[in-house]
């Protein structure tokens, strides 16, 4: 018996699933098994940040940016912080600089263990996630020594950061000293893999023309062959003193998006072992007022989290409380890759690929 | 969809079951149900990574008997909040508890299910999950530490083992 | 030194298209009217050696007489920067979509739609993106007052296709 015809199915991939991206919908168009058309539809995460910052005051928005990428808090800390201390003009002492650098790369190291883990979960290798998960945990105990939260740590004030104990430092040796054998495990486990590498390789071709076009960042642009790192480009703190190399990888394809946070771990641990050996004494807090008034004017910033670039545009007023604060995020202007490089494949791989984004929903929602 | 109603109706019910003498077999099965937990996956936000790391090697959920996680909501018993619950979400969020199964359970993680979190004033957030479902267990923290997610659950499991001991505590009759 | 090479060549467009130039932090920032906003956007895109040819963000900002929209540019081979605001009448608020300039300007415009009002001519699909679709009012207006917490806790009924 042949199929006479078939019509087109309407798939919802509801807020709630099994993948665990968060609160993603996508209204699908399917034609047998093969995608025709997707559309992506957000919003059940926003909380009104922006809003919000316009009645609370400077450092009291510090604890809501930490919500916005929950994986990377120390850098959206970062990124919040930068920006109003240009906006007031405010030197930073040396120490805290080292010390923001220590934790920002940290905090990139364990954004990308989560990414793997998740990568490896949708394809359902539980193996894999268990591993990733329990080295993340070794970066979790050291940020609950210096900030006392696991998660969304809030470690960066105006003017600084906090101090760790001094049970910080034999933990962190420790961690550096056992990263070679756990970048082979994840290499044996899941990048080895040939399970792994047959639905990703070949999978969802982003060019870079396109790439450049839909305005990416992060490792999903290097992964297209464009070296653009906001690290190198316009060097913020102090990352014009350390010597590290930027991935780029030329495939364009799910696979290299995926084992370039790889290499990116590497890279991250050869700044840390950099800057624990340069770090110098000296005190962590520059002398900022007590009541925070940046004088009238604005200022676009950026730092590069773990998943792009992540930027903050002020406009002050003049007084305590901020007039507009914009949240320019990463994963937001990346999502729109999704509708177009998936067209014409089937729906498993539209797992793969919005997983290979790593979409975290909080930042895409706001 | 009237949550205080719903509440009402659960309490008379509870109240009918005390006049019968069905002793043992309730007992048993309270046992079970305590001890084998199916959760559904409901996670909204930053919570949702502590409910993954519980679930996670180090803080085993395991060893208690509630790691299956349920992706389908007509398989579980206990539905975990864990997260922010906005305005838009709030009629999927109940559509999901109506698709469940009796008898199940609710447990609301963190402050912004509890009653609204840091970001109570925005205009687009509900200010906690109670709102929309009837909730049993609340665990406060902003994320929670995983073993609190574990005693929230043991609470739940106290709870369901006797429900004539909670009833006393809770109304003293 | 390229800095003043490209100053000099902000200040040509601007003349061009009536628009100023202040420089305000060490950024070049440039204001124009709503309509010549392609004008502007395509020449910076297209300057000879500095060419300004990145999105990085497109925001709506609420001036108490005024609306404005705010794109910051850059570029991916170079250390040029910039900044264009468009000036938009608050009564009627309509401004060309550079969806046809940049394609990743789709989502940012649609949540300065969703979020000011201010309506882009030529979008492929302007709808609300993350509130939900008969929501009423444009929430980052300064003249927005959020309901009170009675009003926010009755739970709506779920729209039949959401």
């Amino acid at each position: 018996m042949t199929i006479e015809n078939t019509e087109e199915l309407l798939l919802n991939m509801g807020p709630q699933h099994p993948s665990m991206h968060g609160l993603f919908r996508m209204v699908v168009n399917l034609e047998g098994e093969t995608v025709t058309k997707i559309e992506p539809k957000i919003g059940y995460l926003h909380r009104g940040m922006e809003k919000l910052a316009e009645s609370r005051t400077y450092a009291q928005f510090i604890p809501y940016t930490d919500r916005l990428d929950y994986l990377a808090s120390p850098h959206n800390n970062w990124a919040y912080v930068q920006t109003v201390e240009k906006l007031m003009g405010v030197e930073i002492p040396e120490r805290a600089e080292y010390l923001r650098v220590i934790f920002g790369e940290l905090a990139r190291i364990a954004s990308h263990q989560v990414c793997i883990a998740s990568t490896a979960l949708d394809m359902a290798g539980w193996s894999a996630w268990s591993y990733a998960f329990r080295d993340r945990e070794r970066i979790c105990d050291m940020y609950e020594m210096t900030a006392g939260s696991r998660l969304t740590v809030n470690i960066m004030r105006i003017g600084g950061i906090i101090e760790p104990p001094a049970e910080f430092w034999p933990a962190l040796k420790s961690f550096l000293d056992d990263t070679p054998e756990m970048l082979d495990e994840y290499n044996g486990i899941f990048f080895g893999n040939e399970i792994a590498q047959g639905r990703l390789k070949s999978v969802g071709i982003l060019t870079k023309e396109l790439a450049e076009n839909l305005s990416i960042t992060g490792p999903v642009l290097r992964a297209s062959g464009v070296n653009y790192d906001v690290r190198k480009a316009e060097p913020y703190s102090i990352y014009d003193r350390f010597d590290f190399n930027v991935p780029v990888r030329y495939g364009c394809d799910s696979y290299d998006r995926t084992i370039i946070r790889m290499d990116e771990i590497v890279e991250s641990i050869k700044i840390i072992k950099q800057a624990v050996r340069d770090i110098p004494e000296g005190p962590v807090m520059a002398k900022v007022p007590k009541v925070i008034k940046p004088p009238v004017g604005e200022v676009y910033h950026r730092v590069e989290n773990p998943k792009g670039e992540l930027g903050f545009y002020i406009v002050s007023d003049g007084t305590t409380k901020p007039a507009r604060v914009r949240i320019r995020p990463a994963t937001f202007i990346n999502l729109q890759m999704l509708p177009i490089v998936s067209l014409g494949w089937k729906i498993q791989d539209v797992v793969a690929i919005f997983a290979t984004l790593d979409a975290v929903l909080g930042e895409v929602d706001k | 969809m009237d949550v205080a109603l719903e509440r009402q109706l659960r309490e008379d019910e509870s109240l009918m079951e005390k006049n019968f003498l069905v002793t043992n077999l309730d007992n048993l099965l309270n046992w079970a149900r305590g001890h084998s937990f199916w959760p559904v996956t409901l996670g909204l936000a930053c919570c949702a990574i502590e409910m993954m790391a519980t679930g996670g090697p180090r803080y085993d959920i395991s060893r208690f008997g509630w790691e299956v996680f349920r992706a389908s909501p007509r398989q579980a018993d206990v539905m975990i909040v864990a997260g922010t619950c906005t305005r838009k979400m709030a009629p999927l969020l109940r559509r999901i508890y109506d698709q469940m199964p009796e008898p199940k359970w609710v447990i609301a993680m963190g402050s912004c299910a509890n009653a609204g979190g840091p970001f109570v004033d925005s205009y687009s957030m509900l200010a906690g999950v109670d709102k929309v479902v009837p909730v049993d267990v609340y665990i406060p923290g902003c994320p929670p530490r995983p073993e609190s997610l574990l005693y929230g659950l043991l609470q739940l499991q106290y709870k369901v083992s006797n429900p004539a001991k909670v009833r006393l505590m809770k109304h003293g009759k | 030194m390229e800095n003043k090479v490209l100053k000099e060549q902000v200040e040509k467009l601007a003349t061009s298209v009536n628009g100023e130039v202040e420089e305000i932090l060490g950024e070049l920032v440039l204001k124009v009217q709503a309509s010549n906003i392609i004008e502007t956007l395509k020449g910076a895109k297209s300057f000879p050696n500095f060419p300004c040819d990145f999105l990085h963000d497109l925001c709506g900002m609420d001036l108490v007489d005024h609306l404005e929209t705010v794109y910051q540019l850059s570029s991916l081979r170079g250390p040029q920067r910039l900044r264009v605001k468009a000036i938009i009448d608050r009564e009627n608020p309509v401004i060309d979509s550079v969806t046809s300039i940049w394609q990743g300007s789709n989502f940012l415009e649609r949540e300065a739609y969703d979020m000011f009002g201010i309506k882009f001519k030529g979008h492929p699909n302007l709808k609300r993106i993350y509130m939900w679709d008969d929501f009423e009012g444009y929430p980052l207006r300064k003249d927005y007052v959020t309901e009170p917490i009675e009003v926010r806790n009755i739970v709506r009924t779920r729209i039949e296709g959401e």
